[in-house]
């Protein structure tokens, strides 16, 4: 019994571990660094070519920040920018920005107009 | 003369190159017959991609146009691992690129 409730919380803490939730207070307080370039609200990038990160997925900004940190994802900027990042910082930048109400947004295939669908 | 003319010959291929560069998007262009291989994925609210790594395919409406371009391009070049975006991206030219910003850029509800 109790080798199966340790397991168990062996288990819940792996789970945990994969899935941590990004917590927004603290990524708005790591943000700093990201608004030179992204803007002040993650949604008024300061250069034409800088993205506008508010409101995007953050599975998909998580992703993007550890692609960069382990390489497979090259740009001059954004590799020096995660170096010191660590998975948790990464976690919660995401979370922050994914909680912020940007432009960006999903027009359904369904709304498309004179597209052809 | 010879000289003049080469120098003529040299202007008309630069400002060719410039133009070639940085070429002038068309939204409407890309809404005809470019915008079908990007809304399989892109039009579809919280689809996530399957493969290689499971999360939500981001959100292009909306975002910066010039940003766009230089996504694509990197997905072409190969700076960007995705390989979906990567077939799609080679398969595109300059003036594709363009199109699809100017199209996603101002892109509406």
């Amino acid at each position: 019994m109790i080798k199966h409730a340790l397991f168990l919380v062996g288990a819940l803490s792996l789970c945990a571990s994969v899935h941590a939730a990004g917590n927004v207070a603290e990524g708005q307080k790591k943000s700093t660094p990201c608004a030179a370039c992204h803007g002040a609200d993650g949604n008024t990038p300061v250069g034409p070519d800088f993205p506008k990160l508010a409101g995007q997925h953050k599975d998909y900004l998580f992703k993007v920040l550890s692609d960069y940190k382990s390489g497979v994802r090259k740009n001059a900027i954004m590799s020096g920018q995660v170096t010191n990042l660590s998975r948790q910082d990464m976690q919660d930048l995401a979370a922050y920005y994914a909680s912020v109400s940007g432009s960006l947004h999903i027009v359904p295939i369904s709304r498309l107009k004179g597209s052809g669908h | 003369m010879k000289k003049l003319l080469f120098l003529f010959a040299l202007l008309v291929a630069s400002s060719a190159a410039v133009a070639q560069s940085a070429p002038k998007g068309n939204a409407e262009a890309a809404k005809k017959d470019k915008i079908a291989m990007c809304i399989g994925c892109h039009g579809v609210p919280y689809y996530k991609t399957a493969f290689p790594d499971v999360y939500h395919v981001p959100m292009i409406s909306g975002q910066s146009e010039a940003y766009i371009i230089k996504a694509l391009q990197a997905y072409k070049s190969g700076d960007r691992p995705h390989p979906s975006m990567r077939g799609i991206a080679r398969s595109l030219s300059d003036q594709d690129m363009a199109d699809l910003a100017a199209y996603y850029t101002s892109h509406k509800n």
